[in-house]
């Protein structure tokens, strides 16, 4: 159910916060209907370019644009029902169940005079679905476990039913196992409906995993992109994450894995 | 079985406020049992000394009513905005905002006409909240919750003891200021609750039109962005309609504490933290409080009576105490 997607993209985007610079001056097209991640060292810039993506940081010069429309000059509204984000710490009000918070994605398309109608329950009921959190619906957020909580926050994220959606770092804070199904679900996401889906992650070899795309950033700029396959080298490790690696390949996904060199336990 | 729940909340709560209403017209220093009340309201030519006393009574009641209402709502919306779960309308400096230009009004331009200390109120209050909604914005990150509430207090602080000096030397003013800021229903006309009206109407229907955009700002500032809030506007027009809500209350009764503070705490502990049961629960709950509380004040003062600011705390804490050893306590 693919439909075409807007092209989204960054023009010469220079953004940080008061007068620190932290990106400085990075132009990337994301590729639609695909999964990028972006990674890099702490501090590099990565959430930075994130969030500018997403609006929540104001690029001191340069603009983020979709089909040629600059997102600080659209609607708000409008906006989100274009380009989706799930940021890293949500606020989880407490006592709220699952259902009322994955029916908060559907604001973008509510006004004063339009309360919630069918389309609105077919979103949410859907996002449940997808999430496969429908049997939670009526229990209170507070009473998940973390990977529950994140798939609800996801849904949520889903219900907005957005082409385009923002994720940073989402498997922070999660057990591996938690890590790899919520990765995962997002695939199934990209796969059925097509959303192009743009993320900050943590675990390299996840990315080269689970990415169609890799941004590489280094000191907020932009060092390398490219397939998870073309890029991912020791030399690109090297210089973006000053680590001293070898590259093997994942014997389950055939992508690129790497292996780090630290000063003990190395025998060849 | 969630919606009988709450299809049973708000009809008890209203019918509790009808009864709260009813005490308040039969009930007094002088008591009116409940037939002749429904039949002065029915007959207006019922000219019995009893009809007269329930008639002299709607006024303040329906005063009792808007003021519980808005104060409730009001605190909702500031505890909304500053994700501050003890903040409440004073947080914006508004009552002492209010207390300071009637007090300047007394002493030194020798108002003392209720209807005098209304207007002054009002732009005391005004004034106030615009000051510390700037304040609150200067520097870094725009308004945010945490300056909102330092602004406040610090405000109030400063005003505060502005009042303290200007009273201090003058006996007289004093006085007459005492009756005004100890929080008091009695004063309510038909004239007055005319010049409010325009205020908590414009409060209310914003409150409510509003309170999709504050569940969606509950979910963090981030969150709020993305599905495409102006979290800055959003504050700014709850800010608005709270001050206008909590200042025209103010601006006829005095600063009447508590109810602001209390009511939406209550209403989450019991309905959740869904602004669209909050909202209305709260306008119902502020109001039946705040009505009873003046009928006690009445009882227990008779022949004369115990303002109703004083009454609402000694009412409404032990009530939030049992709510809140019976319920998890929420944060915003």
């Amino acid at each position: 159910m693919t439909k075409k997607q807007p092209l989204f993209e960054a023009r010469e985007i220079v953004a940080g916060y008061d007068k620190r610079i932290i990106i400085d001056g990075i132009d990337i097209t994301i590729p639609s209907h695909k999964i990028s991640v972006i990674i890099g060292a702490n501090a590099c810039g990565k959430s930075t370019l994130l969030k500018t993506l997403a609006r929540l940081i104001k690029p001191v010069s340069g603009k983020v644009v979709i089909d040629g429309k600059k997102i600080t000059s659209m609607p708000s509204k409008q906006l989100a029902q274009v380009l989706g984000l799930l940021p890293q710490a949500p606020v989880v009000p407490e006592g709220i169940t699952v259902w009322d918070l994955v029916s908060r994605g559907r604001y973008p398309y509510q006004s004063f005079l339009k309360s919630m109608d069918k389309t609105d329950f077919e979103a949410i009921e859907e996002a449940l679905e997808i999430m496969g959190i429908t049997e939670l619906a009526n229990r209170s957020v507070d009473e998940l476990s973390g990977g529950q909580r994140q798939r609800v926050w996801i849904a949520m994220a889903l219900a907005q039913q957005t082409d385009i959606l923002l994720l940073d770092e989402p498997t922070t804070y999660l057990d591996i196992t938690y890590q790899v199904e919520i990765l995962d679900l997002l695939t199934d996401l990209n796969r059925r409906r097509g959303t192009t889906i743009v993320m900050v992650l943590h675990d390299i070899n996840l990315s080269a995993r689970y990415a169609d795309y890799i941004f590489a950033l280094r000191k907020g700029k932009l060092i390398a992109q490219g397939a998870p396959s073309e890029i991912i080298t020791s030399e690109l490790i090297d210089t973006v994450f000053g680590l001293d690696c070898t590259v093997i390949q994942d014997p389950v996904s055939y992508s690129p894995f790497i292996v780090p060199r630290g000063r003990y336990h190395v025998h060849s | 079985m969630r919606l009988t729940k709450t299809i049973g909340i708000y009809a008890g709560s209203i019918i509790f406020l009808g009864m709260c209403v009813f005490a308040s017209l039969a009930w007094g220093s002088k008591n009116v049992a409940f037939n002749q009340v429904i039949h002065a309201l029915l007959n207006n030519d019922d000219m019995s000394f009893a009809a007269l006393v329930v008639r002299e009574r709607i006024p303040r009641t329906i005063f009792s009513i808007m003021a519980g209402a808005s104060l409730a709502i009001s605190g909702a919306l500031m505890q909304s905005i500053t994700r501050n779960p003890i903040a409440d309308p004073s947080i914006l400096g508004i009552n002492m905002g209010a207390s300071l230009f009637v007090v300047i009004g007394i002493a030194f331009f020798n108002i003392h006409s209720p209807q005098q200390y209304i207007w002054l109120a009002l732009v005391g209050a005004g004034i106030t909240s615009v000051f510390v909604y700037f304040v609150a914005s200067i520097g870094n990150g725009g308004m945010t919750p945490l300056k909102l509430a330092l602004a406040g207090a610090a405000t109030s602080a400063v005003l505060s003891s502005l009042v303290s000096a200007v009273i201090l030397p003058r006996s007289d003013v004093m006085d007459s200021f005492r009756f005004w800021q100890v929080g008091s229903v009695s004063g309510a006309t038909w004239d007055s609750i005319q010049l409010i009206l325009p205020f908590i109407v414009i409060g209310f229907i914003t409150s409510i039109a509003v309170t999709p955009a504050l569940n969606v700002l509950a979910l963090g500032d981030d969150i709020a962005t993305g599905l495409g809030i102006n979290i800055g506007i959003i504050r700014m027009i709850c800010a608005i309609a709270g001050v206008m809500l909590s200042g025209a209350t103010t601006a006829i009764a005095g600063p009447i504490g508590f109810i602001g503070l209390m009511i939406p705490h209550a209403i989450r502990l019991i309905m959740g933290s869904n602004l669209s049961g909050i909202v209305p629960l709260s306008a119902i709950g502020g109001a039946a409080l705040l009505t009873i509380s003046d009928v006690l004040g009445r009882v227990i003062g008779s022949p004369g009576e115990v303002q109703v600011g004083i009454i609402t705390a000694f009412l409404g804490a032990p009530i939030l105490i049992v709510i809140a050893r019976n319920a998890k306590v929420r944060a915003i």
